[in-house]
């Protein structure tokens, strides 16, 4: 924990500020999530209000957690704070009194939800109540009328109804936590009795990496893509040696274990986590075992990258990274070989590289243990991941089958719709800002809550695009967001997902904002690209459209002519 | 002589061991606070493999308490 004091937070470029709220003593969860978020590149900022305060920081809008203005704020209550006495005597009053009870503590929980959000624009994370394992009246507890546990659940489950009512509101499920550890292990005695701690100080490491879970998808720092290893990765044995009918997959327990993790891998295929292939091996080989095989879960399908090839392992991750145009950042890397593992940590260190062990049966733990898949809102977009992915495979195939790109772009039917920010919208709208590195000229990051802002003041446009071509919908992939005045527009932010880069689709939408602007009478528009490490694709993008730099912006003077590309279809909804 | 027991200390408290003697308590060691405490008992703990009742923990005024319990518990520093 003294880590955290050494910790040179200037180097990092991404900020947070974290508030943690509990009605108990949690050293420790401040100085460890300080180490993990240094770890992956955040400057943390702290605000821990005193013990048992979070009544007054909430319910005061002068208090000191307001003013320090947290991104995100973790509210940590236990049932015996919020129960008192009746904790331990539940069953000194009826069961109408038990409900009455509980109808009060849920609602003084929604008052301080309610309250948080008026003064607040942070993310708010509750935590939710653990469940006793012990009931004072014994094995009849699940035959009493609204007995203690019945009261435990009902406000339970009423908190994640208002956490379901309130985008900024997540309820973080503790009761899991201390049923996966173990009752006996999270709450310790002496522990309590000498310092009032409630979560024992051994258990605060894996308490801080749950919840860091929220924190790494607001900063875009989820991954999105597990690339694997085939031998002794999807299935066991060598295929090149053993031959198809000899490895192990299905049958044996080893066998058992790689469907098992395959079922896992395909759970989240099923969430939008890409999947691709990095795997040394005749490709005719593994490929038969991938089509062919009757107890192989992933099939050719769910690939959306292949290379199963002799080449260096590094260059075929980042022949991938190229290929689905993501990140190395937001890969995750699964292999058995603790060579290769050492390898790609030496040479592509921004990719997550799993530490398998030898023992199958550990791969599935270990792939459930990972905390870096988490989003904290789930779009149409993210479901058909998968799917998309495949459709592009099919693009590039026609893209190659072509003599020319404007043949291509014409074969495609590309339809771009234009959309306002609403409600469907604007949860995407966000996303993207939140995730998108590559085409995007300003980089700037922006919450649900942010978007739903801009997109009610007059002063400024919030839009989006939807593309769709002959093999599919690729659903909402760029988004843009526009200051407006009466003699200069401003571009905010204009970003495009990188799956759609490359087909004109850009050029037909900022064409789209510029005849707008000449339209309702203004003279200039006003744009900036400000460089990252990530953004050189869109780099050339304003002067290729006819932005002109003066002063340092990109200014697009509205009397000149607006060229729209011709391959495509351009609607406004 | 009690190198073990020092070296724990040392860790816990972040101090260097030629700071640490018996008189050592939350007096003289500032980051000795009840946390700090408690997290010393933990690793004294799974090093010397006891366990502390709470009226030992809270006993402890200085360094020599410590040695005094950890001897209570069979411990034998001198090894």
């Amino acid at each position: 924990m003294t880590l955290s004091k050494n910790l040179d937070d200037l180097k990092l470029d991404k900020k947070l500020k974290v508030a943690i709220l509990p009605s108990f003593t949690l050293n420790g969860l401040d100085e460890t999530f300080h180490v993990k978020c240094s770890e992956i590149g955040i400057r943390y900022q702290s605000y821990v209000a005193g013990y048992n305060q979070y009544n007054q920081e909430i319910l005061d809008p002068k208090s000191k957690l307001y003013s320090f203005s947290p991104d995100i704020t973790f509210l940590i209550i236990d049932i015996r704070t919020l129960l008192n006495e009746i904790f331990h005597h539940p069953y000194s009053i009826s069961s109408s009194e038990r409900k009455k009870i509980v109808k009060e503590k849920i609602s003084e929980l929604r008052n301080l939800i309610l309250q948080f959000k008026k003064n607040c624009g942070s993310k708010l994370i509750i935590s939710n109540f653990s469940l006793p394992s012990y009931s004072p009246s014994g094995l009849i507890e699940t035959k009493s009328e609204f007995g203690f546990h019945d009261m435990i659940s009902e406000i339970n489950q009423e908190l994640s109804k208002i956490a379901k009512d309130e985008s900024s509101v997540y309820v973080y499920n503790f009761n899991q936590f201390v049923s996966k550890f173990g009752e006996k292990n999270i709450f310790d005695y002496r522990q309590f009795f000498i310092g009032d701690i409630k979560i024992a100080f051994d258990y605060i490491p894996y308490l801080a990496n749950d919840l860091m879970g929220y924190v790494k998808p607001m900063l875009g720092l989820n991954k999105k893509c597990i690339v694997l290893d085939l031998d002794n990765t999807l299935w066991g044995g060598i295929v090149g040696e053993d031959e198809f009918d000899g490895i192990e997959l299905g049958q044996s327990s080893n066998g058992k274990a790689f469907v098992e993790f395959q079922k896992h891998l395909l759970s989240l295929w099923q969430q939008g986590i890409i999947l691709a292939i990095n795997s040394k091996n005749n490709f005719e080989d593994a490929i038969k075992v991938i089509r062919e095989h009757p107890d192989m879960v992933l099939k050719e399908e769910h690939f959306a990258s292949l290379q199963i090839n002799w080449n260096d392992k590094a260059q075929n991750l980042k022949a991938i990274s190229e290929e689905l145009n993501i990140g190395l950042g937001s890969i995750v890397y699964f292999d058995d070989d603790p060579v290769n593992q050492e390898r790609i940590k030496q040479e592509i260190p921004e990719v997550l590289t799993v530490k398998l062990p030898e023992d199958p049966s550990q791969y599935t733990d270990i792939l459930m243990s990972l905390n870096d898949f988490n989003v904290l809102q789930k779009t149409d977009e993210d479901l058909k991941r998968g799917k998309m992915y495949s459709q592009q495979r099919q693009r590039s195939e026609l893209e190659q089958s072509t003599k020319s790109i404007d043949d291509f772009l014409k074969q495609l039917n590309i339809k771009v719709k234009i959309k306002k920010a609403d409600k469907f919208t604007i949860p995407r709208i966000s996303q993207l800002t939140l995730k998108t590195n590559q085409f995007n000229l300003t980089t700037k990051r922006y919450q649900e809550e942010d978007i739903i802002k801009f997109s009610s003041d007059n002063n400024m446009i919030v839009g989006c695009a939807q593309i769709e071509d002959k093999f599919g919908d690729s659903g909402i992939t760029n988004a843009f967001i526009i200051e407006k005045n009466d003699k200069e527009w401003k571009i905010d932010t204009f970003l495009l997902s990188c799956r759609v880069i490359g087909r004109g689709i850009e050029d037909a939408i900022i064409s789209y904002i510029l005849n707008e602007a000449k339209n309702q009478g203004v003279g200039k528009i006003r744009a900036d690209f400000i460089p990252t490490k990530k953004n050189s694709p869109a780099e050339a993008f304003l002067p290729n459209c006819g932005f002109k730099k003066e002063n340092g912006y990109w200014i697009y003077d509205l009397k000149d002519s607006i060229k729209t590309p011709d391959h495509l279809l351009l609607e406004v909804e | 002589m009690s190198k073990k027991l020092y070296d724990i200390i040392s860790k816990v408290f972040s101090v260097q061991i030629s700071e640490i003697n018996d008189e050592s308590s939350p007096e003289t060691i500032e980051s000795w606070d009840s946390f700090n405490g408690l997290i010393l008992v933990d690793e004294l703990e799974s090093n010397f493999n006891i366990k502390f009742s709470i009226s030992e923990i809270i006993d402890v005024k200085n360094v020599k308490d410590i040695k005094r319990h950890l001897n209570n518990h069979g411990v034998d520093l001198d090894e």
